[in-house]
């Protein structure tokens, strides 16, 4: 025990000293989620809050063009902005990024309209006898109706095919109104009885959103903070890699190791002394970072951190993510022989395991290829897991698969490590 | 094994993973109970080889070798506990300071409170370090941080010391309160094993050699006794001699 409890004074003493390194475990990514947080803020918003700026040039006075401006707003997705501008002024408009979308409604847009119902319904009627006579097909119109739609040129074809089926929605939904009222009409031309209700209809099958998460209080909004804090603490955990690879290559080089293996007694409880320290840094800088998120993220006019109603399992979840991390360390220090060597290829690695693990972009995101890769990233099983409780109210069991995963992680690189050093004695 | 035996290398041989050559090549010799053995001998000669295993750092291709009675092989754990290192490289944390250092270090061989304290001031105060205790040993000159490096590997009072290269670069006044220092212990009975490149060094404190290169020993025994039967004027004619010109890498 004295053995263990000295060799964590000393890492910590040695920590605590080197203010360089302690800038690098502390401040970068303090600095790394307010940044963030703040850069990825309006992205968030954009998809979830924000409206989408459209420019609408509506030259048809009447139902159809009235309707589609009417669903538009009732959205509540678009920003809509009107103009008189001509069609060639609307297209410069979208095209140089001033709007995301821009939609022309024709002058006569509801007449076609109408023209095509007449002409579809006397035609149905003929054709199943009902008709008044051949005299009263109406004529099929001269010219298509086209409304016309601009789309900024850096619009993703998935966001394109989200906006024409919200447009299609409004336009169908006029399309079978007029439809019913016009057969509604040649019927009674016929002698038919007037039918006593509204032609008014309504949605036959409807769309019914349940929420995901059960209480209220766990309806959570994935934001720039819910995302940005528990991401970048994990990266920043995972960070102390480059100062841990480096104090071991540091004590081989200088001796220290050699003497610590002269000594009596076992080198695993050194090496559960330097974990121990690590950890507990590691820790200090996951508190930190929550902090950051709770109480200084809300004063740069962002959103603050809802950390979901489980210490334990975040306990749990930092506890396992800085094992893996520092499990991570001494594998690299045990692997490289120079600092240069692991300080490289330790923080290329955890680049890179971010990446992967949804750190700088969300997963569901990522091809699928990748997305098979990402589930190897200890990274993505700590960011998942604090997803899980951070916005999917979690508890400890929910994230006891993540953090097991980690720990064999840890226990993986420990072992990769000492068989390592014990293939070199 | 001999009852007056500190040390005993029954054909000790080593070969490295990947290397066809031995780095110590069949060896054998005795070192008896609270003598001060020198094992000199060129770059690359073997001695590192032989000490990391003697200190149970490295384990033997072939061969058998006894510290005190026991094996290397099967009892490192308690030779760990009777043995000292001062490996040539100053093994200490730099941010540390020259107390918290030892302090470290005599924990780890068990000792703790008030007689460790007392222990490491004592040393300090001999080595004339006690006004730099609580001074970081980064900032400490070459000659102090040497007589430290000593310190932490007699704190704990080992009945057999292995020091490599324990004077190099340092002055005259470090060197010399080193080896005055390590023949007091000497004195005590503490057996030593030192190797050094400074073979006058070695002339004056050694009471038995070994010269070994190529992995072999090529001369043993008393340092006067092998000058003598070499007929060299000094320890360093007799060992240019023995190992040749040839510059070494």
């Amino acid at each position: 025990m004295l053995r263990l409890t000295s060799t964590i004074r000393k890492e910590l003493l040695i920590l605590f000293r080197d203010r360089g390194g302690l800038a690098i475990l502390f401040l970068m990514p303090m600095a790394m989620i307010t940044i963030m947080a703040l850069i990825q803020d309006a992205p968030f918003r954009d998809y979830q809050e924000l409206k989408i700026p459209l420019l609408l040039s509506n030259k048809d006075t009447s139902t159809l063009g009235r309707t589609i401006e009417e669903g538009l707003k009732t959205s509540k997705i678009f920003e809509i902005t009107k103009t008189d501008k001509t069609d060639h002024e609307l297209k410069q408009s979208v095209k140089g990024g001033d709007y995301e979308i821009g939609i022309i409604i024709p002058e006569n847009a509801t007449a076609l309209m109408n023209e095509k119902v007449g002409h579809f319904v006397t035609e149905k009627l003929s054709a199943a006898g009902l008709g008044d006579s051949a005299n009263s097909l109406v004529a099929a119109p001269s010219e298509d109706l086209d409304l016309i739609i601009f789309f900024a040129p850096d619009t993703k074809k998935s966001f394109k095919v989200s906006i024409l089926s919200t447009l299609k929605q409004f336009t169908s939904k006029i399309e079978t109104q007029t439809l019913l009222d016009y057969f509604t009409k040649e019927l009674n031309q016929d002698g038919l009885e007037q039918p006593k209700t509204e032609n008014k209809i309504d949605d036959l099958v409807n769309f019914k959103e349940v929420n995901t998460v059960e209480s209220p209080e766990e309806t959570l909004l994935l934001n720039s903070v819910q995302h940005n804090v528990p991401a970048w603490t994990i990266f920043g955990m995972f960070f102390i890699v480059i100062s841990m690879a480096g104090s071991l290559i540091k004590e081989r080089d200088d001796g220290s190791y050699t003497r610590v293996l002269t000594m009596p007694g076992s080198y695993a409880t050194v090496m559960l002394g330097k974990i121990t320290a690590y950890l507990f840094i590691c820790m200090i800088q996951c508190v930190l970072m929550l902090m950051v998120g709770i109480y200084l993220l809300p004063l740069l006019g962002l959103p603050s951190l809802v950390i979901g109603n489980s210490v334990i399992a975040i306990a749990v979840v930092a506890f396992s993510c800085g094992l893996a991390a520092t499990g991570y360390g001494i594998l690299v220090g045990t692997l490289f022989t120079t600092h240069q060597q692991s300080s490289t290829f330790g923080a290329v690695s955890i680049v890179i395991l971010a990446a992967l693990g949804g750190i700088w972009v969300p997963v569901y995101v990522m091809p699928d290829s990748i997305r098979m890769l990402s589930e190897i990233s200890p990274l993505y099983w700590s960011l998942s897991a604090f997803h899980k409780i951070f916005i999917g109210g979690g508890k400890l069991l929910d994230v006891l698969p993540y953090a097991g995963k980690l720990i064999l992680f840890f226990l993986a690189t420990i072992g990769i490590a000492w068989v390592f050093n014990r293939s070199k004695k | 094994m001999s009852l007056s035996a500190a040390i005993e290398v029954d054909h000790l041989t080593k070969i490295y993973k990947g290397s066809g050559t031995p780095a110590v090549d069949d060896i054998s010799f005795t070192i008896p109970n609270s003598s001060i053995f020198g094992l000199l001998g060129p770059n690359g000669a073997g001695k590192t080889t032989t000490i990391s295993v003697l200190c149970g750092l490295l384990s033997a291709s072939t061969g058998k070798v006894t510290i005190a009675g026991l094996s290397a092989e099967t009892q490192s754990s308690e030779i760990k506990k009777i043995i000292g290192v001062v490996p040539q490289d100053i093994a200490l944390y730099p941010t540390l300071t020259a107390f918290e250092n030892l302090r470290y270090i005599g924990n780890m061989y068990g000792l703790k409170g008030d007689s460790l304290k007392e222990n490491i001031n004592k040393h300090l105060d001999h080595f004339g370090l006690s006004q730099h205790a609580k001074k970081q040993v980064g900032s400490f000159s070459g000659g102090m941080k040497r007589r430290v490096n000593l310190i932490a590997g007699i704190l704990h009072q080992p009945e057999i010391l292995f020091l490599d290269e324990p004077t190099v670069g340092v002055d005259v006044q470090s060197r010399n309160v080193i080896t005055e220092h390590l023949q007091v212990l000497n004195k005590g009975g503490m057996t030593i094993i030192y190797t050094s490149h400074l073979m006058e060094e070695a002339e004056n404190l050694c009471t038995e050699i070994a010269i070994i290169d190529n992995g072999k020993i090529i001369a043993k025994g008393m340092p006067k006794v092998l000058i003598k039967e070499n007929g060299s004027a000094n320890l360093e004619q007799m060992f240019l001699k023995l190992t040749g010109k040839r510059l070494r890498d």
